[in-house]
């Protein structure tokens, strides 16, 4: 359930990023050949960022992808460097949580006082920031998946499976 | 609670959770988020919690969304793309064959191809971290399968990432202008010689490693006939045209450095196609891995400038800055304190957080001494530069990391870094020793 | 009492040292009371967060630009109109007394939880361009243009094509000929050299983007002993003149600048000037929509708008600057 929706923000991401390319070379395309413009197309450049980079946050959770400094734990035995894996995880847990609260608020406001961005269109404020958090909620919500599964191993005294990425690039 | 002394602590936390193996985003984002409730809490002098979370939320929510809700950082991700689509349409890999017959000759040619490819790419985006994630994306797996070490194959890349923000134009030397209120063209000018002396430092580590470690870097040992090489060169022509359409686009007026990267990408999908070398599966997969990518990097950049504007509220910055002033030091001492501050924060900070922090206090100061700010300019960029490829927060090391995934470790990649740096070093003490290196082209134009 | 101050410009420019002023002033005045610590550059928060920033009390105070929020700030927006208002001083002390004897805009801030300290300007709106020259309206037509505001959606009407760029990066646009006209301010064109690559300078003595100023966290400030909350109003207050110096000198030393780089300085003829005027009614009609929504008279502080522009305009004319005389 939860790997299908990661799925789903993954592709939705990557249709954000494709969405950046076109509309930033329609507008290239229009000013130079027709001497026009789309509208706001800055405004909707930053949402589109919003939806590429925040979406995939818990893929790349899932497939265990942070960026993380190995040249300590490497040294260490294999269920030290497992203790230190689930530390990671709760600590990712806990320094989330200030960013869903705020998420919220701003998402929840967005959308109480319909904020919008001033231009030609006024295109509302809510869908980056509803899009922020949910992306964000998402990705605490597997991490705290992963943190239970992988307690889970430990207290069994198994070592935690070598991460395999859960999300391919290639879909069969 | 002092500030300052939460801001040290802060310091010293995220090195122990980050050598205790905890994500750098995460590291740096709860680090920032916990240090700024208690500055907020203790403002007063009695522990308020609840007072403090209003401020802390808001603080963390706007650093953090500001920064991925941007028009101009789209160059990124579409950059990035655009590594992976040129290799799966087979771009990358013709202009590498062509650059491994042309090179053969030469120890070490394609890694120095590939830095050489660096500071030309640094000559159409302002940004380090685009750089390195195209360039990383379009170099270090081509020279993996080479056979080149793998040390070797990253880190040139993301030293040479590192040209991108030297060699105009240039985010930083822009934000650079702007506080110094000097002129950005000058400094644009003043940034190509030092931008091509640290080109040329760096393919001497390269000279010097394969000189030392022939294996580092596999020789091509089968005859080359001449039809062969010409057959090589014709076959780059993609990235040729590529090339020629984002330079000519930019410095011809078309459009800006920010949109070359959508055009670009819209070039490469173009070409594939034409070639039936790109398929639409191959394409999606290409944004997918984009996707993946981009966002490990920007989740770390996020927390970082949450970092950032927590480490404004500490104080920290005045405080080394008026301990530096309050020395009186002679000029070279003061040079050396400064390059020590800048290298110190570049382990941790990002470019633009660190000159946000420090330029409006280090510039009054350098000023007394009667420095050329252009000069001075040059010498902080590239001391920006150098702290993206130290550790333990390298940006433009993640950003290789990255693109070559499980295949290369962070720790492999900074220790082949560590050779890049020595050079970085020496190049960084003649840019300072002899201001002339900057301020010759700006002052002849 | 040591209270954070975030600005999102440098720490450099006219309106740099005017909000130095105001805090050496307000320091000064509240005769110790008060320490406040300028974070420059947006280290704190961005312009476009400015607001949020210190109404949850991020920094204490600091400057809000109303351009990123034609909602909350609608009411301050009216400074930021293409009213016939192009000189600096005047326009910061009409706006000020404007913003600071309304109940109801006071109203309107403390339901965001901010307090008006003192006003801003980035003053008049002038075009430089390169390849191209703008004598009359019908030279706009086909140019490619960075647009300010209002100002720039006028450009539209008139046939520009408006390209979308920040002021820094329009130094590189006008070299390579991406954009052929840039709209700013004259002190900050010279400031990021422009005049190295504009053949021509058009003064449209039109109006100004006057809508930015420093407002305070109503917690915190409610917390102030009265004589603190004075220190802050008087030295907000006085932010008018300061600035009014600084910037009125910048931008004749920039246009001096600019004539002696070779740029030809353009004035806009009176009846080019009204055309302007007459085309750009349709966004201040719009800006009294934006303000009713807000439950605010726009006819109303508009009259009285044009008013304090008409006053303080005479006293400049009959007086001098303040600093002319002192
Ligand atoms: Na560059
Ligand atoms: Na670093």
């Amino acid at each position: 359930m939860l790997h299908r929706l990661e799925k789903l923000l993954l592709d939705l991401a990557a249709v954000a990023v494709i969405g950046l390319g076109l509309l930033i070379t329609a507008q290239v395309g229009l000013r130079t050949f027709a001497n026009s413009s789309i509208p706001d197309a800055i405004v909707m450049v930053r949402e589109l960022m919003v939806a590429a980079i925040v979406l995939p946050a818990a893929a790349v959770t899932a497939n265990r992808a942070h960026i993380a400094v190995e040249v300590v734990s490497n040294r260490l035995p294999s269920r030290a460097q497992d203790a230190l894996l689930i530390f990671g995880t709760i600590v990712g847990l806990l320094g989330l949580l200030p960013l869903i609260y705020a998420g919220w608020r701003e998402a929840y406001g967005a959308i109480a006082e319909g904020g919008y961005f001033f231009g030609d269109l006024n295109l509302p404020r809510w869908p980056g920031r509803v899009i922020f958090l949910f992306g964000i909620t998402l990705c605490w919500v597997r991490l705290a998946l992963m943190l239970a599964t992988d307690l889970g191993h430990w207290r069994r005294g198994e070592p935690i499976p070598a991460a395999e990425p859960v999300h391919r690039v290639e879909e069969v | 609670m002092d500030p300052a002394v939460i801001g040290y602590g802060a310091f010293a936390a995220v090195i122990v959770l980050l050598a205790l193996r905890v994500p750098i985003a995460f590291a740096l984002a709860g680090v920032a988020s916990l240090g700024t409730l208690l500055i907020f809490a203790t403002r007063t002098g009695d522990l308020m919690l609840e007072r403090a979370i209003r401020p802390t939320t808001s603080l963390v929510f706007s650093n953090s969304f500001d920064l991925i809700h941007s028009y101009d950082l789209s160059m990124i991700p579409l950059f990035v793309a655009l590594g992976h689509i040129a290799y799966r349409a087979e771009i990358t890999t013709r202009i590498y064959h062509a650059a491994r017959v042309w090179l053969a000759p030469v120890p070490g040619g394609v890694a120095m191809a590939s830095v050489v490819g660096c500071g030309g790419f640094s000559a159409i985006t302002g940004s380090s971290i685009a750089c390195a994630s195209t360039m990383g994306r379009i170099c270090a797996p081509e020279m993996l399968r080479m056979g080149y070490d793998k040390r070797l194959a990253t880190a040139s890349v993301a030293a040479g990432g590192t040209l991108g923000s030297l060699i105009p134009p240039s985010v930083l030397f822009i934000i650079y202008g702007i506080f110094t209120e000097t002129s950005i063209s000058a400094l644009f000018l003043a940034g190509i010689l030092p931008g091509i002396l640290s080109l040329a430092g760096f393919l001497l580590v390269i000279f010097v490693w394969v000189s030392r470690d022939p294996a580092a870097a596999p020789r091509y040992t089968d005859a080359i006939s001449f039809a062969e090489k010409r057959e090589a060169a014709l076959g780059a022509w993609p990235a040729v045209l590529l090339f020629v359409i984002i330079v000519g686009g930019i410095y011809g007026g078309i459009f800006t450095a920010t949109e070359a990267a959508a055009i670009c990408v819209s070039a490469a999908v173009l070409i594939g196609f034409l070639q039936r070398r790109l398929s639409l599966r191959g394409l999606w997969a290409a944004v997918r891995e984009t996707c993946l990518q981009t966002t490990a990097i920007f989740l770390i950049a996020a927390a970082a400038k949450i970092f950032v504007a927590f480490i404004a509220l500490t104080g920290v910055a005045g405080d080394i800055v008026g301990a530096v002033q309050a020395a009186e030091l002679s000029p070279v001492l003061l040079l050396t304190a400064i390059a020590l501050i800048y290298l110190v924060l570049g382990m941790f900070l990002d470019p633009i957080g660190i000159m946000v922090l420090t330029l409006p206090l280090m510039v009054p100061l350098v000023e007394t001494y009667g420095f050329d700010l252009i000069w001075f300019g040059v010498v902080v960029i590239k001391l920006l530069e150098i702290g993206l490829i130290t550790p333990p927060v390298g940006l433009n090391v993640f950003v290789i990391a990255g693109v070559v995934g499980r295949e290369v470790g962070i720790d492999r990649i900074f220790s082949g870094i560590l050779r890049f740096l020595s050079v970085d070093v020496i190049v960084l003490i003649l840019i300072m020793a002899f201001p002339i290196l900057s301020l010759l082209i700006p002052g002849s134009m | 009492q040591s209270l954070f101050v975030g600005e999102a410009g440098p720490n450099r420019g006219a309106r740099a040292e005017a909000l130095q002023w105001f805090v050496d002033t307000a320091e000064e005045l509240s005769g110790g009371d008060l320490s406040l610590d300028i974070q420059w550059g947006g280290a704190l928060f961005k312009a476009n967060a400015a607001l949020s920033g210190i109404a949850d009390g991020v920094a204490d105070l600091g400057t809000i630009i109303a351009v990123y929020f034609p909602q909350e700030m609608v009411a301050y927006n009216i400074a930021d109109l293409p009213l016939r208002n192009p000189d600096a001083w005047v326009g910061m002390k009409a706006t000020d007394e404007l913003i600071r004897n309304s109940e109801a805009i006071r109203e309107n801030f403390a339901q965001q939880n901010l307090v008006y300290l003192g006003t801003f300007t980035t003053s008049a709106v002038h075009i430089g361009c390169s390849g191209a020259t703008i004598r009359t309206t019908d030279d706009i037509a086909g140019l490619k243009v960075r647009g300010v505001g209002a100002y720039g959606d006028t450009f539209r009407e008139f046939g520009a094509n408006m390209v979308p760029m920040s002021i820094y990066d329009a130094y590189q646009g006008l070299d390579t000929g991406l954009i052929d006209c840039s709209q700013g301010y004259s002190y900050a064109m010279a400031a990021l050299k422009q005049q190295e690559v504009i053949d021509s300078y058009t003064l449209m003595n039109w109006g100004q983007v006057g809508a930015l100023g420093v407002f305070m966290n109503k917690d915190v400030y409610d917390g102030l002993d009265a004589s603190v909350q004075d220190a802050l109003q008087q030295a907000g207050e006085g932010m008018a003149d300061e600035l009014g110096r600084l910037i009125t000198a910048d931008n004749e030393a920039a246009i001096e600048t600019m004539r002696e780089a070779g740029v030809e300085v353009v004035e806009l003829p009176e009846e080019e000037r009204a055309k302007l005027v007459e085309t750009s009614e349709q966004f201040i009609d719009e800006w009294k929509e934006r303000a009713a929504a807000a439950g605010l008279d726009g006819d109303a502080l508009l009259e009285e708008y044009r008013g304090l522009i008409d006053k303080y305009t005479q006293i400049r004319d009959e007086q001098g600057y303040p600093w002319e005389n002192s």
